[in-house]
């Protein structure tokens, strides 16, 4: 029988991870630090709506450590009342979570040691992250695969679980996701993947943007005068953003081709230089 | 200004081993009386499956967790070594690893290390879908298991499955819920058509997973299994009549010490991770904790059973 054996030696950056609880109004955050001494920057990871965390989790937290274990700083975060961070998810909003995003990146800017911040927004993340981002927050932002807006993500969230939800009811019980729309904003909670989604969370997220300097044809680095970096991703980015196809074996997934040019914009936009793995 | 832990919970690497394992750990609650505090605990160890994180989808296994540690039964959440937040290589065909044990003895250790050091009369290993797998090996392995909790258990060799199918495919079909439904149908369908290998197991049974099932469930180790509904999709046709019943399967093997108890959980999904599977499994894990692991009667009954299972 084949098992899971010891690990010969773990990387220093991976023993250098620090996960704890940050205190905001009414919750805790969950965080991971990946902490780096003298680093070259630092970055704040702003990760995709709750429905999707589970399946971005590991090249997101890849991404992390690639990130560190080249100098560069990583803190990521659970949103207020998702994964492993307290409250109560049917009480928190898209507000909460800018909350959660501006305390963290003040934090995060307030470290030891001057280096530029970056924010990095994945999905709903990259709303958020740019929103911060508009109001002066950081130094540099990257998008991975942002929508135009919050509701975009309860939208295409809710389509895509009603399909499999079909496949376990009786044809009679089926109801299209417009049905679920209406009942939204009707002023009823729909349980999608487990998480209560209210009516006003259905609200906010119609209002919820990205700043329309992000949209093309804007060209956000003209209007910022920092570095913007926005990528759309595709399905060879699954299971990191979903819309993709699943191709088995998610876990062991290479993405070093998506880390590495990332990584070596963000080298060259902020003028750091290229750190060895 | 960051905390390690918070009033009821605590993140914690278990790491004796020299394999270290990240995990949240969720203590009793302090209105507990002190009466129940002096006494020796049982816990509750939650196994990550695939790469869903220890918090389980919709984070249910937080639910559950806090809900147990509330009951006087401490919990922990951990991730496997390269899954969720724990370093480590992970296997390129993931589930046929798991489906061969490839958690087991890390898993083992991971239990005897969380009992000793929050010191705890035993551990009831908690797993869902390929982290039931895992907790069957690793629970006929260890005397610090007590009891096992396991959710949606699946009994074929996924390699068997489908020997046409790219092991890609095979793994597709084991982590989506469409893939369950073509699953299911196809295991059917096989199922029908092969002749019956092993006894009277069909051909594509993972019979190493049930040799150590049966050794468990005659040794009467309390186990606990839920099983949600089939999907409605499959109909009720020939389809389901042509299932084999593993779990009856099994229950036939027990003998009379087997305590085993099969819950059926009708209208919830794969994960029971919404609103009716999170209250079915609460509850009924809550009455059978109770009555297996009260905390004044806590023995260690479970050496004997163990000694009875290395001879």
């Amino acid at each position: 029988m084949v098992q899971f054996t010891q690990v010969q030696q773990y990387p220093e950056s991976v023993l250098a991870e620090r996960a704890g609880y940050f205190p905001v109004p009414g919750a805790h955050l969950y965080t991971v630090l990946h902490a780096v001494e003298a680093p070259l920057a630092r970055v704040l990871l702003i990760g995709s709506f709750a429905s999707e965390r589970h399946t971005s989790y590991r090249p997101w937290l890849q991404w992390g450590r690639y990130l560190a274990a080249r100098r560069i700083e990583v803190l990521r975060f659970d949103y207020r009342g998702v994964g492993e961070s307290t409250g109560v998810f049917k009480e928190i909003g898209f507000h909460s979570w800018m909350d959660d995003v501006e305390r963290l990146s003040a934090w995060l800017r307030k470290r030891e040691g001057d280096a530029p911040l970056i924010l990095h927004g994945l999905e709903m993340g990259g709303i958020l992250a740019a929103k911060a981002f508009h109001d002066g927050e950081a130094d540099a932002l990257v998008l991975w695969s942002a929508p135009v807006s919050a509701n975009k993500v309860l939208r295409s969230t809710l389509q895509r679980w009603i399909g499999p939800q079909q496949l376990l009811k009786q044809e009679e019980d089926r109801r299209p996701p417009s049905h679920y729309f209406r009942l939204l904003e009707e002023g009823q909670s729909v349980e999608v993947d487990g998480y209560e989604w209210t009516p006003q969370l259905w609200s906010e997220s119609l209002s919820f943007e990205l700043p329309d300097t992000m949209v093309p044809p804007n060209d956000p680095a003209v209007s910022y005068r920092r570095p913007v970096r926005i990528v759309q991703l595709g399905k060879s980015a699954a299971p990191l953003v979903l819309g993709g196809l699943l191709n088995g074996f998610e876990e062991s997934k290479d993405f070093s081709w998506l880390f590495a040019p990332n990584y070596e914009w963000i080298a060259s936009s902020l003028h750091i230089p290229l750190g060895a793995a | 200004m960051i905390l390690d832990k918070l009033e009821t919970r605590q993140l914690i690497t278990l790491g004796a081993d020299g394999i270290l394992v990240r995990g949240t750990y969720h203590d009793v609650q302090r209105n507990t009386t002190e009466s129940t505090r002096a006494a020796k605990k049982i816990g509750v160890l939650f196994l990550n499956p695939l790469s869903t994180p220890r918090t389980l989808i919709g984070d249910s296994a937080v639910y559950w967790a806090s809900s147990f540690a509330a009951q006087g039964y401490p919990s922990l959440r951990i991730d496997m070594p390269g899954l969720g937040d724990s370093y480590g290589e992970v296997a390129k065909d993931l589930v046929t690893f798991i489906n061969n044990g490839g958690f087991a003895a890390v898993v083992a250790s991971k239990v005897k290390e969380f009992s000793e050091r929050f010191g705890l009369a035993g551990v009831v290993i908690y797993g869902h879908c390929a982290g039931a797998t895992t907790a069957v090996y690793a629970a006929s392995t260890c005397k610090e298991c007590k009891g096992l909790i396991i959710t949606n258990p699946y009994f074929n060799a996924a390699n068997m499955l489908t020997p046409k199918l790219s092991p890609g495919m095979v793994d597709w079909a084991r982590r989506t819920t469409v893939g369950e439904v073509l699953r299911a149908a196809y295991a059917r369908i096989r199922e029908a058509r092969k002749k019956r290998g092993n006894g009277n197991l069909p051909g594509n049974a993972n019979v190493h997973l049930i040799a150590h099932w049966k050794q468990l469930v005659s040794s009467g180790l309390p186990i606990l299994i839920f099983k949600s509904g089939e999907p409605a999709a499959l109909g009720s046709s020939k389809l389901r009549a042509g299932a084999f019943d593993y779990l009856e399967h099994i229950t036939s093997l027990a003998g009379h010490k087997s305590r085993l108890s099969l819950r059926m959980i009708e209208g919830t999904n794969h994960s029971f991770a919404d609103r009716l599977g999170r209250a079915a499994i609460r509850e009924h894990a809550e009455v059978w904790l109770h009555k297996h692991f009260p905390d004044e009667a806590i023995t260690l009954a479970r050496d004997s059973i163990f000694c009875e299972l290395s001879r």
